[in-house]
């Protein structure tokens, strides 16, 4: 009886010590305005931002010029085509390719179509005629708009020319139809029906502003503690509070609090800004507790390196692209050398951006995103004991230099 | 400079590391066999061809078939596929007896790179596919086709596409030459807010300015200009890496490029020191230009287009010198534009250098009074 009484004093004790921690490290934050900026309000604006940023998903009526060689019925056609296609605009028409280039270099518009002059004549004489365009390549999008818009305005005007054509031999109505196009294809595009631009890049920008604040508010926070301890060190010494009650404590700390900045980046901006969610709720909150677990102790362990309360930016902000990239949501990670792939597992961002896509955007269950979840859980447990082992040297350390000076 | 180790480690590893990263990273240029699925209900001649088409195309590799919608959809749920289409049952059947049967397919594009790409290939094959048949379809007829004519009766129109300076849509083209500079201003800002704002931190900037016979300008040069050298030189550098060693488009003058390169370094370095005399407290200003650089990537439009972002937005490209080096960029390195399209961004790049003169005064005093909080 007062055996079990000793141990459930000793359970208590475990628990105090580490809410004490926690309580300790809200104030510490509390009164620390820089790391306030970071954790409250770059966590809040950050979303908004970026969301109102690429709020068009897409670019509509891009400006584009028309070089018209053939002046015929069948060249106005095309022109017409073009111009009715969401994608593009036909704001320039010139007549030759020098005036072109000045309004190109301008950057007055973004894509030209050359119509050549025997383009009706060839269309007559029941041979191929070819357009030209010439794409703008200072971005992957003018080119996709471009290649898009002319595709369709093109393959519209040849269906209707083959009709013609098929009218031409007698073969009429729903027979021609058909023989014009023996199949039709349909493209679902799944996922992302804008094909926007915003609603793949921001649930991916929105794990990793989860991941950049913790990683440079933790940083901060360390920073400071080493300036403002006498020995330079990242936790004060107490003789009754271990490492262990520590980490826990701190970690707890930033746990909870981005209990609630997870819930409004992941639940409430997706809604604010029509960005994809299809997601079970649940499954999302199941998935973020490992990865704010192991994003906190992945700081944690980090911030060893940080001396001062500034140099976190100055060391890691260059991360926020390689972690972007690293994660394959925007290039594919089957296309990059076997290095980067394996070190991309040991990022938290790789498996909790995917993660969230896949559950978010792609309506999968936790049950279909396995790898991700179990990766979480285990780097999570991985980084807390490299946490609890870069502590300790910190704390060991610290211990001697008090004993030294004692001596 | 070389006290400390993060003096070094900012510039020059963090730069090198960059280059390293990136020009690894898309090494293959545009991106090779991206798995796909099929779901074939038909199990005919017609399919099994269909399969061997698509599985031709350089982009992607059918690597899995799926007995069914459902397991297709889970497959490409859990990220095992980018895209998939279904052939039905009957398929070849329908498409003998002229009744137009429909082809599918499916791509995810939340992964918007691999799904465009993947998207745009499983068109053409389409398109040929029912050209094909289109043209076989008429000969059963006893309509002949002649041998000349077989293009313009399946495809009357077709496009001839020029991708000026980057003719096979290379992603490394489309990124890399702007990221590293990306990299670069960040760097650049970030370290001379720290050179400068440490020093007030620490309160030695009255030894500063004795040892620079107490001119502020002669004090701030001498902190400066080491990092202009070095940071022209890692930028420069990077320059020769992407056009002469790695062979990226560069239609214009190296020279030219390189002169705007320096521009660059310095305007950003102007911008750190209007932010630390502006805001005298290192925290401060170090998290304004942290928010800054990295809104600075978004405002430069290689990715996504300025045009395309809501109008009240559009403006603060103006704020960004990185929106005028990409624009001198793309009428260098891609268009080989005559220098006149780009007098102006020059100008206009140089116009930064203008910011340090207006924070001077309030620099100078808070060097001298350390009269602002050191945390």
């Amino acid at each position: 009886m007062n055996d079990t009484n000793q141990t459930d004093k000793k359970r208590f004790r475990h628990i105090r010590n580490i809410l004490a921690v926690t309580i300790d490290e809200y104030k510490r934050l509390l009164k620390d305005f820089g790391v306030l900026l970071i954790l409250v309000i770059a966590a809040l604006i950050y979303p908004l931002l970026y969301g109102t940023i690429y709020l068009n998903e897409t670019i509509h009526d891009m400006p584009i010029a028309v070089v018209d060689h053939s002046n015929s019925v069948h060249s106005r056609t095309l022109i017409r085509n073009l111009d009715a296609t969401p994608d593009l605009k036909v704001t320039h028409t010139f007549s030759n390719m020098e005036e072109v280039k000045d309004a190109f270099y301008k950057r007055k518009i973004h894509g030209v179509v050359y119509i050549p002059a025997d383009y009706s004549l060839k269309i007559n004489k029941m041979e191929q005629a070819i357009v030209s365009t010439y794409a703008d390549m200072s971005s992957f999008l003018y080119y996709r708009t471009l290649a898009l818009g002319s595709n369709f305005a093109v393959l519209e005007m040849g269906d209707n020319v083959k009709l013609e054509r098929l009218n031409d031999k007698g073969i009429v109505g729903r027979e021609a139809e058909v023989a014009a196009e023996p199949f039709t294809y349909e493209a679902i595009i799944l996922y992302n029906e804008p094909m926007g631009y915003a609603s793949f890049l921001l649930p991916a920008i929105l794990m990793l502003v989860i991941h950049q604040t913790l990683l440079f508010g933790i940083g901060m926070s360390a920073g400071t503690a080493r300036e403002e301890n006498t020995f330079h060190e990242l936790t004060p010494l107490n003789s009754d509070r271990s490492v262990f009650h520590v980490v826990i404590g701190k970690a707890l700390c930033y746990f909870s609090w981005y209990l609630v900045v997870a819930a409004y980046i992941l639940g409430v901006i997706p809604k604010l800004f029509n960005l994809p969610h299809i997601g079970n709720p649940l499954d999302i909150a199941l998935m973020v507790v490992p990865y704010l677990l192991a994003v906190i102790f992945f700081s944690m362990t980090l911030s060893v390196f940080i001396r001062n309360r500034e140099t976190g930016f100055v060391v890691f902000l260059f991360t926020s692209l390689i972690l972007l990239f690293l994660s394959g949501s925007s290039w594919p990670l089957s296309s990059v050398h076997s290095f980067w792939r394996t070190f991309s597992m040991m990022l938290p961002s790789t498996f909790g951006i995917n993660g969230y896509i896949k559950i978010n955007s792609m309506g999968a269950t936790i049950s279909q995103i396995n790898m991700e979840y179990i990766g979480l859980w285990i780097q999570a447990g991985f980084y807390f004991i490299t946490t609890l082992v870069v502590y300790r040297w910190e704390i060991v350390n610290s211990r001697k230099r008090l004993a030294d000076l004692v001596i | 400079m070389l006290g400390r180790p993060i003096y070094l480690f900012s510039s020059v590893f963090v730069m090198f590391f960059c280059y390293l990263f990136f020009l690894t990273f898309f090494s293959e240029g545009l991106p090779r066999s991206m798995p796909i699925g099929v779901v074939d209900m038909d199990h005919s001649y017609v399919s099994r061809t269909f399969i061997r088409n698509i599985s031709a195309i350089p982009q992607a590799d059918v690597t899995e078939n799926y007995a069914n919608y459902n397991e297709a959809r889970d497959a490409m749920q859990r990220g095992k596929i980018y895209a998939f289409f279904v052939i039905d049952k009957n398929f070849e059947k329908e498409l003998m007896s002229s009744q137009q049967p429909n082809f599918t397919f499916y791509v995810n594009d939340a992964y918007l790179v691999p799904g465009s790409l993947v998207y745009k290939e499983l068109t053409y094959v389409s398109k040929l596919g029912s050209a094909y048949v289109h043209k076989q379809l008429l000969e059963l007829r006893g309509v002949t086709v002649d041998e000349s004519q077989i293009l313009a009766t399946v495809q009357p129109i077709s496009i001839d596409a020029h991708l000026l300076a980057n003719p096979y849509s290379n992603y490394g083209v489309y990124l890399i030459n702007m990221l590293l500079p990306g990299i670069l201003q960040m760097l650049v800002l970030l370290m001379t807010v720290f050179s400068i704002g440490y020093e007030l931190k620490v309160k030695s900037t009255p030894d500063l300015l004795k040892t620079a016979n107490n001119s502020m300008l002669a004090a701030l040069m001498g902190k400066l200009i080491p990092y202009t050298i070095l940071f022209s030189i890692l930028g420069i550098g990077g320059n020769f890496i992407l056009y002469e060693y790695m062979h990226f488009p560069m239609n214009g003058s190296m020279v030219r490029m390189s002169f705007a390169t320096i521009l660059y370094v310095m305007a950003y370095q102007a911008i750190g020191v209007f932010c630390i005399g502006l805001l005298p407290v290192l925290r401060d200003a170090i998290s304004m230009v942290a928010v800054y650089s990295i809104l600075g990537l978004s405002f430069t439009g290689f990715t996504f287009p300025i045009e395309a972002m809501p109008h009240g937005i559009q403006v603060f490209q103006h704020l960004f010198p990185i929106r005028f080096y990409f624009k001198i960029y793309v009428n260098e390195a891609l268009n080989g534009a005559p220098i006149r399209y780009s007098i102006i961004y020059f100008i206009a790049i140089a116009a930064f250098f203008l910011l340090p003169f207006i924070v001077y005064e309030r620099l100078k005093k808070a060097a001298i009074n350390l009269n602002y909080p050191a945390k």
